[in-house]
């Protein structure tokens, strides 16, 4: 059975239509992380389903139960802002027990959640200090603590690591992971970055100008996307997609490409090479070596910008010419609407 | 008089020794100058108070003269002191409870639940001010008249609270919007309902705030004479109605003016002096947050 079900969502911000008609089913347990560029409505669909938006259209379902004109305060969900949003006014284990305290939970069992939940974030220390003599990781652990201590039945995340910088990011992706293993608990995650969305989801749902675009396993959505925007969303760096009316050659290489149709090629499908051998010819512009790997900015005949990955080092340098060749094998399919005609045969046969 | 600008600002203190600090000692001799022409009205409203009616009108002004309490006594003779007090006191608290039940709620939708007019109802709100006083007397008179609320407390109540609620509305507007939004979302997410957010959140975080518009509130209604004197008489009469007693018809009783007036703003002299670090607080609040 269906644990959360969105049922035809709509949201109206004026004139404005933000969300137009999300269907989508979220199974307990899952962790489902919504993506998508700036504005097109990731964060409201979240605060939709926490209720902090009026839902303008369709229906939500929680258990079976429908939830859609239910307040925030009724839903039983919990949910970690952006900015933490903590209480000022109290420590930080008055933060954690607000809200059993609001459901007048005995005393001695909210201490043991409290103690529990801080011992679980590394937070025993600190659990009579105030949040403004907290750093920002703290703060965001202390957010953390105030929604696992109420054990909710769907965790909300909304961009939770875009405040905290590059390390304590990656670090705190690991621990909420981690989190999410030892609870079990249904979990909905908003963020730009798609890789979070990979590391972190069970199912990706990537969305745009308020529809969803497809929703699947990062590596279903990485080998199978279903159009050109989910193929360069989801990957870094992103997929080639090359018109095939710029690149001729590429009708010859790849098969049944139809007119005004597009090339897509991951980086790793591009192997560059010597001037004059491969398919392609080009210059490069620039050597990105990050040591474990390397990536190549060539831009080629045509007029078309590539880039290629490559797990050895290279001696070549900017503005050396060079031959590209492609694993015809593992390219995508566009029409001229940017659908998939034909994923990577090997990615889909494996 | 008007009490606000009548409480003295404190000097800058020379704490620092070495080396000296000239323009330090300046801004010290230019602040005590500013007090003092400031709290002179005051100084020689609390010394005529103190003098019989032949020494107040003595010039040269007497600077040292044996005290007497006659002043006092005359007023307190000719008319009944505690009860102008008691109505300052009415209307004053009554019109500020009043008030912030009404401009609470009215901020906080819009400080939290903003829309495209909300600017607009505001700036309407405050032009309500622009205009004097005395535009709007003949319209409230009759209104007063025709409810009975004429010479009444209650009637004064509310002509002070609803002289008052614009620039209640604004300072809780700009002291709320001081409070993230995302925090009184958490106590939703929490699962408090609107009493528990405004109880629990809201009222810990804004209560400097509404302290000192309270309390702004309060030294204004105390203050009010215009209105006071309009729709009061006998019976409603606050502290302001009673110094105007004594300046008219019989010519300018200055002790006894002096007296009634120090016997009017002292309470409120004396309760704004304990409470001038919660009006500054209050009014800085997003300041030194």
């Amino acid at each position: 059975m269906a644990f959360l079900q969105l049922r035809s969502i709509e949201k109206f911000f004026g004139e404005l239509r933000a969300i137009k008609g999300v269907d989508l089913v979220i199974e307990k347990g899952e962790f489902i992380v919504f993506v998508g560029p700036s504005g097109c409505g990731k964060s409201t669909l979240l605060r939709l389903i926490a209720g902090l938006e009026v839902i303008d259209g369709g229906s939500l379902w929680l258990e079976g139960k429908e939830i859609t004109d239910l307040p925030s305060s009724k839903r039983d969900l919990a949910m970690v802002f952006q900015s933490y949003a903590l209480y000022p006014h109290m420590t930080v284990a008055e933060n954690m027990s607000f809200a059993l305290r609001i459901a007048k939970v005995d005393p001695r069992i909210i201490d043991e959640k409290v103690q529990r939940a801080a011992k679980i974030l590394n937070l025993t220390p600190y659990l009579d200090r105030a949040p403004r003599a907290l750093s920002g990781g703290q703060r965001q652990r202390v957010a953390i603590g105030r929604s696992i201590v109420r054990s909710p039945k769907v965790f909300l995340f909304d961009e939770p690591l875009s405040n905290l910088d590059a390390a304590l990011r990656g670090q705190t992706r690991v621990e909420i992971a981690k989190l999410h293993r030892d609870l079990g608990a249904t979990t909905i995650y908003v963020t730009h970055d798609q890789v979070e969305a990979m590391t972190l989801a069970d199912r990706i749902v990537v969305l745009r100008d308020g529809l969803i675009e497809q929703v699947g396993t990062p590596l279903e959505l990485y080998d199978k996307p279903a159009n050109q925007f989910v193929a360069q969303f989801i990957g870094s760096p992103q997929m080639n997609v090359l018109p095939v009316a710029q690149v001729p050659g590429l009708r010859t290489l790849v098969q049944s490409v139809p007119e005004g149709g597009f090339v897509g090629l991951r980086p790793e499908s591009l192997n560059v090479g010597p001037a004059g051998q491969g398919h392609l010819q080009g210059r490069i512009e620039l050597v990105e070596a990050l040591g474990a790997e390397t990536l190549i900015y060539v831009s080629a005949d045509g007029g078309v910008q590539l880039v290629a990955r490559q797990d050895t080092r290279t001696p070549l340098r900017a503005g050396d010419a060079v031959g590209i060749s492609v694993d015809a094998a593992n390219a995508h399919v566009f029409d001229a609407q940017g659908r998939v005609l034909r994923a990577a045969q090997r990615a889909a046969a494996g | 008089m008007d009490i606000a600008t009548a409480t003295p600002v404190p000097a800058v203190s020379a704490r620092r020794k070495q080396p000296f600090n000239w323009r330090l000692l300046i801004r010290a001799i230019a602040s005590w100058i500013v007090t003092l022409v400031i709290v002179f009205p005051i100084i020689f409203l609390v010394m005529t108070a103190f003098k019989t009616e032949l020494q107040a009108i003595e010039v040269p002004t007497q600077w040292f003269f044996t005290p007497t309490l006659e002043g006092f006594h005359e007023v307190q003779e000719r008319s009944d002191y505690l009860l102008y007090a008691r109505n300052s006191l009415i209307t004053s608290i009554g019109s500020t409870l009043l008030g912030l039940a009404i401009a609470a709620p009215a901020a906080y939708s819009m400080a939290f639940f903003r829309t495209r007019k909300t600017r607009d109802l505001l700036m309407w709100m405050l032009s309500t001010k622009f205009m004097p006083a005395v535009g709007a007397l003949v319209p409230i008179y009759v209104i007063a008249q025709q409810t009975q609320l004429l010479d009444s407390v209650l009637g004064l109540t509310i002509v002070f609270t609803l002289s008052n609620l614009p620039i209640m509305v604004w300072m809780l507007y700009t002291n709320f919007k001081e409070i993230p939004p995302e925090i009184l979302e958490a106590v939703r997410m929490d699962g408090a309902d609107l009493w528990g957010e405004f109880r629990h959140v809201l009222l810990p975080l804004a209560m400097g705030g509404l302290a000192s518009t309270g309390l702004l509130c309060l030294v204004l209604s105390w203050n009010e004479a215009f209105w006071s004197l309009n729709l009061t008489a006998a019976k409603a009469g606050t502290l302001a109605a009673l110094i105007a007693q004594y300046s008219s018809p019989e010519g300018l009783f200055w002790a006894k003016l002096s007296a009634a007036s120090l016997m009017a703003i002292a309470p409120i002299v004396v309760f704004g002096w304990f409470s001038q670090k919660q009006l500054v607080q209050g009014l800085t609040f997003g300041a030194v947050k």
